[in-house]
């Protein structure tokens, strides 16, 4: 005996979510039949409604049958209609694990060989090459600088300060339990000079700059701009990455500077107002401590950390493959990548340096 | 200009282009003599972007080879592919002009790249190329503030600026309404009569095929179904050519008689 199931008027979303959901999970022995003769219209939730409720009596002697369904209706049904079911693989296919590891090892050598590349290219281009470029348009590399360096001015120096202090005042809270306040004044500036300037500055900047640069490719990427400069013969990374590369080189140590000494005011507020030395005896504490070794690797490790950033920036603009979701996605990578590589570099710097 | 009509200006050989296991384009063979118009087509999907890529080098081929002007163009970044590249131009599908530079500069790059012409000149260069695509009043605008018609028009005087004896356009009317992508077809049939130069159009506009089409590639699941004139294409009465052509909505049948393999439909008094 087949049920026989009275269907509404309008066969919606809006009922198949109060009502019809209990329909549509029921289970009959039989293939129902849904009358219709009351309904007037049906949207697309409407029809796959019916084709999930028929679908479940495949195979069966009988089929689901529409009764006294409307011209309309059935009009509306067949131009839908249902294309064959495909089974989705959602699950990638099992690999070997010693295979997966293998095809890692070989994905993540290329990576290194292509990275490795094309940092080449961009050191070549923004070095020896910059003196063949001819600019499209004057002052370009003047306005990366400006971009990328005067911009980038307050942000460096604001958190530069605020780390100082912060910096200062927790050693300063533990110094003044042994009455060893003066000892700020070397901890603070060799600190600064030596590793904070620069590394602070890196990563502020690789989050600012690196992010742009990689959007900035990435978007071109997906314009196919990339593509319209290589088939006009233009190399993207001459056009592009070149003065990048050149005005980050000139402007990263002046703003390491900027953020090593506003980074050492910090340090000499505290100092002042917290440890009450004076201003004359912390300053002068502060002069003797400065080394020229550590000036020296301030400015290295600035340089450094600047071809860091634009080539990984680059790297990963130059990877995406899609649309607005990569160019997102490896902005982010960028980012990551250029703070780890950042540090790690700053490690291996501190044996070095 | 170049005059000699007789000579192959591009010729694929047996090109096939993979992905693992899956074959975008599968031993494609065709050649492209001077001053024609040739377009390829063929369904969305078909492989015609890719087989414009890899012509211009963008895209390694897994095998076969692509030969402009006679000459081998295996690696675009390779030294002496740049002598080649300099006598094509392309116009991307959305035009692709550089975003940070104006109308006036896009146009004016690859002069200012590629030749040692002084600046007064080039000035002189570009406005007859944007006054020749109707863009004269736009040469400061940002292709931001450009329709897209009028960004194919500006990527269009981009790719004529050092007077390349061939042109790509990769669907060049898709995003357009009927009357700018027409006037679009009236431009690249006049450009050819006026500049002699053979232009390779990707589409699948059967409008635009229609109009400035001299022979066609009818490109299917990466194959060429189809080498030849548009009349003898569309007398072919059956297979895909047949589909395309004539638009047959084969998918409302098939939808019809699967609806019918779910349901019985009675009428009850």
């Amino acid at each position: 005996m087949r049920t026989i199931i009275k269907m509404p008027k309008e066969i919606k979303r809006e009922w198949i979510q109060t009502k019809g959901k209990d329909i549509l999970f029921s289970k009959y022995s039989e293939p129902p039949i849904l009358d219709l003769s009351e309904t007037t219209s049906i949207d697309s939730s409407g029809i796959a409604f019916l084709f999930f409720i028929a679908k479940q009596y495949t195979g069966k002697k009988e089929k689901v049958t529409l009764r006294n369904a409307t011209p309309q209706i059935i009009s509306a049904i067949s131009a839908f209609g249902d294309l064959k079911e495909e089974k989705l693989d959602i699950n990638a296919p099992k690999e070997h694990f010693f295979l997966h590891i293998g095809n890692y090892s070989i994905l993540c050598f290329n990576t290194l060989i292509n990275a490795l590349s094309m940092f080449a290219e961009i050191f070549y281009w923004a070095s020896a090459g910059l003196l063949k470029k001819r600019d499209i348009k004057k002052g370009a590399i003047e306005q990366q600088m400006f971009l990328m360096g005067y911009k980038a001015f307050t942000v460096v120096s604001v958190l530069s300060f605020l780390v100082g202090i912060v910096l200062a005042l927790q050693a300063a809270m533990q110094l003044e339990l042994f009455g060893a306040g003066i000892y700020l004044a070397p901890m603070i500036t060799i600190s600064m000079i030596k590793e904070l300037g620069p590394l602070l500055t890196a990563i502020i900047l690789a989050g600012r700059n690196g992010s742009a640069i990689t959007a900035e490719i990435a978007t071109m990427k997906v314009g196919e701009e990339i593509d319209a400069l290589r088939t006009m013969g233009i190399n993207p990374v001459q056009f592009i990455i070149a003065p990048k590369f050149f005005s980050f080189s000139v402007v990263m140590p002046l703003l390491s500077v900027a953020a090593t000494v506003f980074g050492l005011l910090g340090g000499y507020l505290v100092a002042i107002f917290y440890l009450n030395i004076s201003a004359n005896l912390f300053l002068n504490e502060m002069i003797k401590n400065v080394a020229l070794k550590d000036v020296f690797a301030n400015f290295i490790k600035s340089e450094v950390f600047s071809w860091l950033i634009v080539w990984i920036g680059s790297y990963h603009g130059f990877r995406v493959k899609g649309g607005a979701d990569a160019v997102g996605r490896e902005t982010t990578a960028s980012v990551v990548t250029g703070i780890f590589v950042i540090i790690l570099a700053d490690a291996v710097f501190s044996f070095i340096l | 200009m170049n005059n000699n009509i007789s000579h192959n200006v591009l010729e694929v050989n047996n090109l096939t282009v993979s992905y693992g296991n899956r074959k975008i384009l599968d031993n494609v063979t065709f050649n492209v003599k001077s001053q024609e118009i040739r377009v390829i087509l063929g369904p969305s999907g078909c492989g015609k972007t890719t087989l414009l890529k890899t012509i211009l080098g963008l895209l390694k081929p897994t095998s076969g080879n692509v030969k402009l002007f006679g000459k081998e163009i295996s690696d675009i970044e390779a030294v002496d592919s740049f002598n080649i590249l300099k006598q094509i131009g392309v116009l991307f599908q959305n035009g692709a002009l550089l975003g940070s530079l104006t109308v006036y500069e896009n146009v004016a790059l690859p002069l200012v790249m590629h030749t040692k012409l002084p600046e007064r000149l080039i000035k002189e260069i570009v406005n007859l190329k944007l006054s020749s695509v109707g863009l004269s009043h736009a040469a400061n605008l940002l292709p931001e503030e450009l329709s897209g018609g009028m960004r194919k028009r500006a990527a269009l005087a981009r790719a004529l600026a050092l007077d390349p004896p061939l042109l790509f356009c990769d669907e060049p009317s898709a995003g357009l309404d009927p009357v700018t992508a027409a006037g679009l077809d009236e431009l690249l049939l006049s450009l050819r009569q006026k500049l002699s130069i053979t232009i390779v159009v990707v589409t699948h506009e059967l409008a635009s095929i229609k109009k400035i089409a001299d022979k066609i590639i009818f490109l299917y699941s990466g194959k060429v179904l189809f080498d030849g004139i548009l009349s003898d294409a569309e007398n072919i009465s059956n297979g895909p050519v047949f589909d395309f052509f004539h638009r047959m909505v084969n998918s409302l049948e098939n939808n019809f008689s699967t609806y019918h393999s779910f349901f019985n439909v009675e009428q009850l008094a």
